[in-house]
């Protein structure tokens, strides 16, 4: 068997030695070179893991050692050796570095783990999470989210007061029907508001608030509507969607800084880019579960679910923009595509 | 390689890993940390840090590192528990939480100390040892000038607070019986402290005249200046024994670096990180230079193992990591 030229090093001191090391008949490793003569049974010199082609260290057990760059003239000596079971798993590692076509598999392996993990561990594990935390956990999230709305956006709503307590009546009955129905999810409340920017909408606060703005009353033709829309925001609330948004959110946030951990912000910012996207995607499947909720409301009332559908093409028809987000970066699926939801329900 | 070597002439580190091998030892690394959830990751940074120190010669000699991963698994998952313990105790009484940040404060300095010594007690160049004998009072020090001065002087504490970083950090390490020592005094930081005001102006009225175009290159330039001139301030004012150090950066190269590396990042989703890593290490590891009037060779061979830093010891530290 060839030698192998390596540095020696005594630990002692950092004087470096020129040395070439054999390996004999009886599996003793022989150190020679500059004023250097020593042997180890080769049973007894621990060897460094092969990584890339970075320098390979013998240790003796004097506590000196051998750093060379000839990684396979290592491994030659090292191959007769039964490889101990902590020996086994570097080799495969340093194999599995080794080809491009490995390194592959195993950046398809990773993006099918991560993207498993982002679409359905996360999700199924923050829907656990929020269920088994009592509904105090979400007040505190919402604490102030209504007063900071009141102070930006709303304005105090400008309905008659019969029209109010008749709103208000509303909901009362379909919260005492849902908790009759035993479907569960009592104590939300009602607030209505003039929308000022926000215009025709119906918002799901944190904390049980439900927010519906003078101009979507207006804009409905039929209480039914109203009612419709209602229950698509109490699905919001019931299903617990905004302390499972949060709960992804940071999960997902802490998973890709964990194993991208070794990065400077400004690079972890540019490859976080993409986990935008996927809020957007998180906050759609979001909106359908509320939707399948309020259309199963509807049912139990007997109330037709084109009833939601036309509400729906109503909003989307008043909103000022007039048009609709390509579906893959916005928060609601397209309009049209949730209509016909509803109407296929039938 | 030393025969190339003629004495009391600069000599640069040289760094030999490439961007294609780390690729693959990156994307193994970090298969197995999700596939583990993260557990694996303490193996991942063992073995990337031994790629990077084996791949950064001086004199023809490699680093090494050697810190466990088992230690610094335990290492994560104490400051995990501390972490989760924390969150969820100040929920139950505002009053226990602010008991906590206390008991937190007072323990950092301490696992700080302890991350600065198990770095670089598991650092070795030719078979002797790093070491850092700085005390959790030196760090407390520290610290407490950077939670406390800078805010209430707004700000003008801040260039004391990184000389007094520094200084700590240098003058307490060493490789092996020799110590590092610290030369630049407070005022030299005051003084590039100004000129980066200087520049920051100039950032700020850059961003206004190009209506906020300039603003993403502007800063990256920035941050290059800023880099530059606290980092070849540091490096020529380290000395090791005879040695002195210089480094080479300048604003134009590590702007040009870390504006090719976003861009890189961005257009892969991520897949030319390890060679904007790659790339990172060799322009910053290649222009720091070692120089001595009585020959560097002679003086790199002379270093004793110092007493007392045992391997045994090193591997019963937790093994602590923040990017320090």
């Amino acid at each position: 068997m060839s030698a192998i030229q390596a540095r020696y090093f005594d630990g002692k001191s950092s004087a470096a030695r020129e040395t070439s090391l054999e390996l004999d008949a009886q599996g003793v490793l022989r150190v020679r070179g500059e004023g250097i003569d020593c042997s180890w049974p080769l049973a007894e010199v621990r060897v460094s893991d092969r990584i890339g082609a970075s320098r390979r260290y013998l240790d003796f057990p004097d506590g000196s050692k051998c750093e060379t760059a000839d990684n396979d003239g290592v491994d030659r000596m090292f191959a007769g050796q039964v490889p101990a079971a902590s020996n086994l798993l570097p080799r495969l590692l340093h194999r599995w570095e080794s080809g491009l076509r490995y390194a592959l598999a195993a950046a398809a392996i990773t993006v099918a783990a991560a993207v498993a993990a982002i679409f359905w561990g996360i999700p199924a594990l923050a829907k656990q999470v929020a269920f088994a935390l009592p509904a105090s956990t979400e007040s505190l999230l919402g604490r102030d989210a209504l007063a900071a709305l009141d102070h930006f956006i709303f304005k105090p709503s400008r309905l008659p007061p019969e029209r109010q307590e008749a709103l208000q009546k509303l909901h009362a009955a379909m919260l005492a029907d849902l908790t009759a129905g035993r479907v569960g999810g009592g104590g939300y409340r009602l607030e209505l508001r003039a929308g000022g920017r926000a215009g025709a909408n119906a918002f799901a606060l944190p904390a049980g608030i439900i927010v519906m703005t003078d101009e979507l009353v207006a804009l409905s033709k039929d209480d039914r509507e109203l009612e419709a829309v209602l229950a698509h925001e109490i699905g919001h609330l019931r299903q617990r969607h905004i302390l499972r948004h949060v709960l992804q959110d940071s999960v997902t946030v802490l998973l890709i800084a964990v194993t991208l951990g070794d990065l400077t912000s400004l690079t972890t910012l540019a490859a976080a880019a993409p986990t935008l996207l996927l809020q957007a995607k998180f906050s759609r499947d979001f909106e359908r579960e509320a939707d399948d909720f309020a259309l199963g409301h509807l049912a139990r009332r007997g109330i037709s679910p084109e009833v939601f559908a036309a509400i729906l093409q109503r909003m989307e028809d008043n909103r000022p923009d007039g048009k609709d987000a390509p579906d893959f970066l916005s928060s609601h699926p397209g309009t049209r595509e949730r209509i016909e939801r509803a109407t296929a329900k039938r | 390689m030393s025969e190339l070597y003629r004495p009391g002439e600069p000599v640069a580190l040289q760094f030999k890993g490439s961007a294609g091998e780390y690729f693959r030892i990156w994307i193994v690394n970090l298969c197995l940390s999700v596939l583990t959830l993260g557990v694996y990751s303490a193996w991942a940074k063992v073995r990337r840090k031994r790629y990077f120190y084996g791949c950064t010669l001086l004199q023809g000699a490699a680093f090494d590192y050697l810190g466990s991963p088992m230690a610094i698994l335990k290492g994560r998952i104490f400051v995990v528990a501390a972490f989760v313990a924390y969150a969820l105790l100040k929920e139950v009484h505002f009053l226990i939480g602010i008991v906590l940040f206390f008991a937190v404060a007072a323990v950092l300095p301490w696992v700080i100390q302890r991350a600065l010594q198990f770095n670089a007690r598991n650092s070795t160049h030719r078979n002797v040892r790093f070491g850092f004998r700085g005390t959790k009072m030196d760090v407390f020090a520290v610290l407490l000038i950077g939670a406390l001065l800078v805010p209430f002087t707004l700000g003008l504490g801040y260039p004391l607070y990184l000389a007094m970083k520094r200084r700590i950090f240098v003058d307490n390490s060493s490789y092996g019986n020799q110590s590092f020592a610290f030369s630049a005094t407070v005022g030299d930081y005051y003084l590039a402290a100004m000129k980066l005001s200087l520049a920051f102006f100039g950032f700020v009225l850059g961003s206004l005249i190009t209506f906020g175009v300039g603003l993403l290159p502007l800063y990256l330039l920035l941050r290059a200046y800023a880099e530059t001139s606290f980092a070849r301030l540091a490096w020529r004012n380290t000395h090791l024994g005879a040695i002195g150090f210089d480094c080479g950066w300048t604003t134009g190269g590590l702007f040009g670096l870390y504006f090719l590396n976003t861009l890189g990042i961005i257009v892969s989703f991520g897949l030319l990180i390890p060679w904007a890593a790659i790339r990172t290490a060799r322009y910053k590891l290649e222009r720091i230079t070692l120089h001595s009037a009585g020959g560097l060779e002679g003086f790199l061979a002379s270093a004793q193992e110092s007493v007392g830093a045992v391997g045994d010891e090193a591997g019963e530290l937790l093994g602590f990591d923040f990017g320090l």
